[in-house]
């Protein structure tokens, strides 16, 4: 056999199993999926098919378009101040010493808890009744504030729960990037005279921009999927001011038994998750030497 | 078809990177038990050419023979040949015991007949009371010695070193240079160093193998290339500081020697013959700075402008501007007392002198009586 | 969490009275026993670990080859495939959940530990991030085995992998998370009690107990689930920083 026939062979053994499971678990369905998503299709193996009908039911249904508007809304609450308080977090915990090394631990904590735990613990904060917020308002003579049955702040509670949920894994990944950046760099910076603010702007973040690049993608896609919070929180309520995309799917697919509009929702939700990734990363990458 | 010969053998070797060349037919030869340099500025595909030899890489055409059996088909690890890595690549999670072994595990090599040529070695290097050690937890020179170490104990046929200096603080490197010039003393194979530095490829090699521009420019001993450079290309690259180029004209010849007019309109008589040289034709000259002088208080010579001074302490180089503008380095013994902006007379040996034609080639002054 | 473990050690009476009551004592072991009262609750603990323990395995080895071979081997397609592969992190759960449970109920793996481990191990993020740390480290070490003799697969066991240690960690220890964690999927593949995991299982608990139960109750199923993650996260916090870091490979 010649070798380089048996280096691709080589490549291929390495690869193939993955690719195999890729492909059964991950491949298979998506594509079945979209073939679902042409019929009118329930649970229990009805099928019709209809063409595009559950995507133009889609595009006029008033509930999906709130859900969106309310999914785009907790990805935009979220997102931003995640990466930032995830960037603000890592500067101040990329310190050798003990004390640092607690705090990292501590705020990687929170990523062990499962969400019905997260939920579990914050709906025991936010609740109206006998909730911590409420207890301290009541401390101070003032009212409870019905945190997730008021329409205008379910969002906001949710997405400091994602907040608060969330946080370890960028500030891992982040702190991972600073410690890959080359200390000669800051000492050069140094004899240059360069103040913090000039450091960090010119040297620490276009360091680090593939690192938070990779945060922002991973979380704006996370986010776009949120479901749990919404769902074990409200529910989706009041009046589906907080239902998300999937929580909308899932309603549509359990409640509702529609298999076939439930995957066409989750179709389109694919579709527009990955154009905002490719955007996202057409955006940082665009000034930059296309790498080999 | 060839004739199964000791060493190595280079035929046409031919590789490139897309569009871009980076070896063009190259050819060479090395004597079993040759110390050989490789030598040239970075981009010039020297250490390519290693990493072919070694099967790092694969190439585009040509043939690699060692000891009469062609070994470009072959894996790197079938061709009986070590190589010491630039960064020494040793393996951070093994012991320097381990590391020197995993090459011998992977041959197959007994028991018995590892831990003995591991003991040799640590013996050689001096490395016998680091061997439980893990590289991290080692030196510079001592990753060396053991990266050196691991190449030792396969016993190959032929030794490669990338830049084997480099890493290297100025102090270690004179003592590694040393400790080079014993190994191959010791080991019964030909080695191939990759440098660009010149004075090790000079104090190092029986032959430097002098690479630019994808092509071996010349093969010769360290005196061959600093005496007889085969063209402009590594008169300028060989000798600290370099050879300086001046502009003239062939004048003619006298006693078959050729006449060569400067462009300050000096005349200056050289030993080059004066065979295939024709009068008018545009040429370079080249002086070593140790052919030119200052002139002796009182005495005449070419009128020049001292520029910097580079003082040495047993000697010193005085870089100066001919009329003309040619640069000119000159070599006086000593501390010396001139100083940059002084006016010069300088004193040229044109019986020393080198002649380059516009094509590059070298016509060199004939041995002097 | 501290709070939530100081719940966990409160009567639910007590905290129906008062629920800022938990910093004080007294403190009871009672919800605990109720957790371990229900008769398959030692099962269901099994099950998650060996679920997750499954899929962490799985999701290293898998992940472990896959990223070698992207990041060192070439061979027609790699960067297509790659970019196949990081595709999957675009994909949202939902859009393969369902026809995923129908291919797995034609394959009749439901009920099964495979069928609740298998969709663990599709994650790219693991090819990913064992890609990028392979592209890490030197290339100048896979010359220096091959030149020793090593076989690409010696290259990778003996030279390579011991040096993604950390990153093993890393990986591991967030798989093991997320398989334990993990609650729609083994919802709806699991239905028989048997193969609950833990987290399916103190659900369903949760909702036969409903009347029962109270924020104590909760509070130490909340806790009791945690303990095994919690001890795995700290067990390998070390590690995870320092592959976090990257400076593991010098």
């Amino acid at each position: 056999m010649n070798a380089a026939l048996r280096d691709r062979l080589v490549g291929y053994a390495f690869v193939g199993p993955f690719l195999l499971v890729y492909a059964a678990v991950m491949v298979v369905p998506l594509i079945m999926g979209l073939v679902i998503s042409l019929h009118r299709a329930d649970l229990f193996g009805r099928r019709e098919w209809v063409g595009l009908a559950n995507y133009s039911e889609a595009l006029g249904d008033p509930v999906l378009h709130q859900a969106l508007g309310n999914t785009a809304m907790l990805a935009l609450l979220i997102v931003p101040p995640l990466t930032g308080l995830a960037l603000l977090l890592a500067l101040a915990l990329n310190r050798p010493g003990r004390f640092a090394a607690v705090l990292r631990g501590v705020f990687f904590s929170s990523l062990v808890l499962s969400v019905t735990i997260v939920t579990l613990i914050w709906r025991f904060i936010l609740t109206p009744d006998a909730g911590l917020i409420a207890e301290g308002l009541a401390a101070t003579g003032r009212a409870p504030i019905p945190f997730l049955s008021d329409p205008d702040l379910v969002i906001p509670a949710i997405a400091v729960t994602t907040l608060w949920w969330s946080l370890g894994f960028p500030v891992m990944l982040i702190l991972a990037g600073l410690q890959q950046v080359p200390g000669d760099i800051y000492e050069a910076a140094a004899l240059d005279v360069a103040n913090r603010w000039t450091v960090l702007r010119r040297i620490t973040l276009p360091a680090i921009r593939r690192t938070l690049l990779l945060v922002v993608m991973l979380q704006t896609a996370a986010q776009l999927q949120l479901f749990g919070q919404a769902q074990l929180l409200t529910g989706g309520g009041p009046g589906g001011a907080s239902r998300t995309i999937v929580l909308y799917i899932f309603e549509v697919s359990f409640g509702r038994w529609e298999l076939g509009y439930a995957t066409a929702i989750a179709e389109l939700l694919f579709g527009m998750i990955l154009a905002l990734t490719l955007v996202q990363y057409w955006l940082v990458t665009r000034h930059e030497e296309p790498r080999a | 078809m060839r004739l199964p010969l000791p060493g190595l053998d280079l035929i046409d070797v031919c590789k490139s990177y897309g569009d871009v060349p980076v070896l063009e037919r190259v050819s060479l030869s090395v004597a079993p038990r040759e110390f050989i340099a490789f030598l040239g500025p970075s981009g010039s595909g020297k250490s390519t050419l290693l990493r072919i030899i070694a099967g790092l890489e694969t190439a585009d055409s040509g043939e690699v023979w060692l000891d009469g059996e062609r070994i470009d088909p072959l894996a790197p690890g079938a061709r009986g040949i070590a190589m010491v890595f630039q960064h020494y690549a040793l393996y951070p999670h093994m012991t320097v015991r381990e590391n020197m072994a995993f090459g011998l595990v992977n041959a197959k090599v007994p028991k018995d007949e590892i831990t003995r040529r591991i003991a040799q070695a640590a013996d050689i290097l001096e490395i016998g009371a680091q061997l439980d050690k893990k590289p991290g937890q080692m030196s510079g020179g001592q990753r060396q010695r053991v990266a050196i170490g691991r190449a030792i104990v396969k016993q190959p046929r032929l030794f490669l070193l990338d830049e084997p200096l480099s890493n290297l603080d100025a102090a270690l490197r004179g003592r590694t240079r040393v400790e080079l010039a014993q190994l191959r003393q010791r080991v019964d194979a030909a080695l191939i160093m990759v440098t660009h530095d010149q004075a090790e490829a000079m104090t190092l090699a029986d032959r430097i193998v002098i690479l630019d521009n994808c092509c071996i420019q010349q093969v010769g001993t360290p005196a061959e290339v600093y005496a007889r450079p085969a063209n402009a290309f590594v008169a300028r690259f060989v000798g600290s500081p370099p050879m300086a180029m001046l502009p003239g004209v062939i004048a003619g010849a006298e006693g078959g020697r050729v006449q060569v007019r400067l462009a300050e309109g000096m005349m200056l008589a050289t030993a080059v013959p004066a065979g295939g040289l024709v009068a008018g034709t545009e040429i370079e000259v080249g002086l070593r700075p140790e052919h030119v002088r200052l002139a002796a208080p009182g005495t005449s010579g070419a009128a020049a402008e001292v520029e910097l001074v580079e003082r040495l302490g047993d000697r010193t180089f005085i870089y100066a501007r001919l009329a003309g503008g040619a640069e000119i380095i000159a070599l006086e013994p000593g501390f010396g007392t001139v100083r940059p902006g002084d006016a010069a007379a300088l004193v040229i040996d044109g019986e020393a002198a080198h002649i380059f034609t516009a094509g590059g080639a070298a016509h060199h002054p004939e041995p002097r009586g | 969490m501290a709070w939530t473990v100081l719940l966990s050690f409160k009567s639910n009476a007590a905290l129906m009275a008062d629920s800022g009551a938990a910093f004080a004592p007294p403190w009871t072991l009672e919800n605990y026993a109720a957790i371990l009262q229900g008769s398959l609750t030692l099962q269901w603990l099994a099950n998650s670990l060996i679920v997750a323990t499954g899929a962490t395995i799985g999701v290293l080895v898998l992940s472990s080859l896959a990223g070698y071979g992207f990041a060192r081997l070439e061979f027609p397609f790699r960067r297509s495939l790659f970019v196949i592969v990081l595709l999957g992190l675009a994909v949202p759960e939902q859009a393969v959940i369902l026809p995923r449970h129908q291919l797995f109920a034609w394959a009749g793996l439901h009920n099964s530990y495979p069928g609740l481990i298998l969709p663990s191990l599709t994650g790219s993020f693991g090819v990913f991030f064992m890609t990028q740390y392979f592209r890490a480290i030197p290339k100048e070490l896979d010359e220096a085995a091959l030149l020793d003799g090593a076989s690409r697969f010696t290259l990778f066991w003996k030279v390579l992998l011991p040096l993604t240690w950390p990153a093993q960690a890393t990986l591991g220890v967030f798989t093991f998370l997320a398989a334990w964690n993990d609650y729609w999927w083994p919802l709806i593949s699991a239905t028989t009690s048997d193969y609950f995991t833990l987290t399916v299982g103190l659900a369903s608990a949760q909702m036969n107990y409903a009347q029962t139960s109270g924020l104590g109750f909760l509070m130490a199923q909340a806790v009791f689930a945690s303990i095994p993650i919690l001890v795995v996260y700290i067990a390998f916090q070390k590690q995870i920083v320092r592959a976090m870091a990257g400076t593991a490979v010098r």
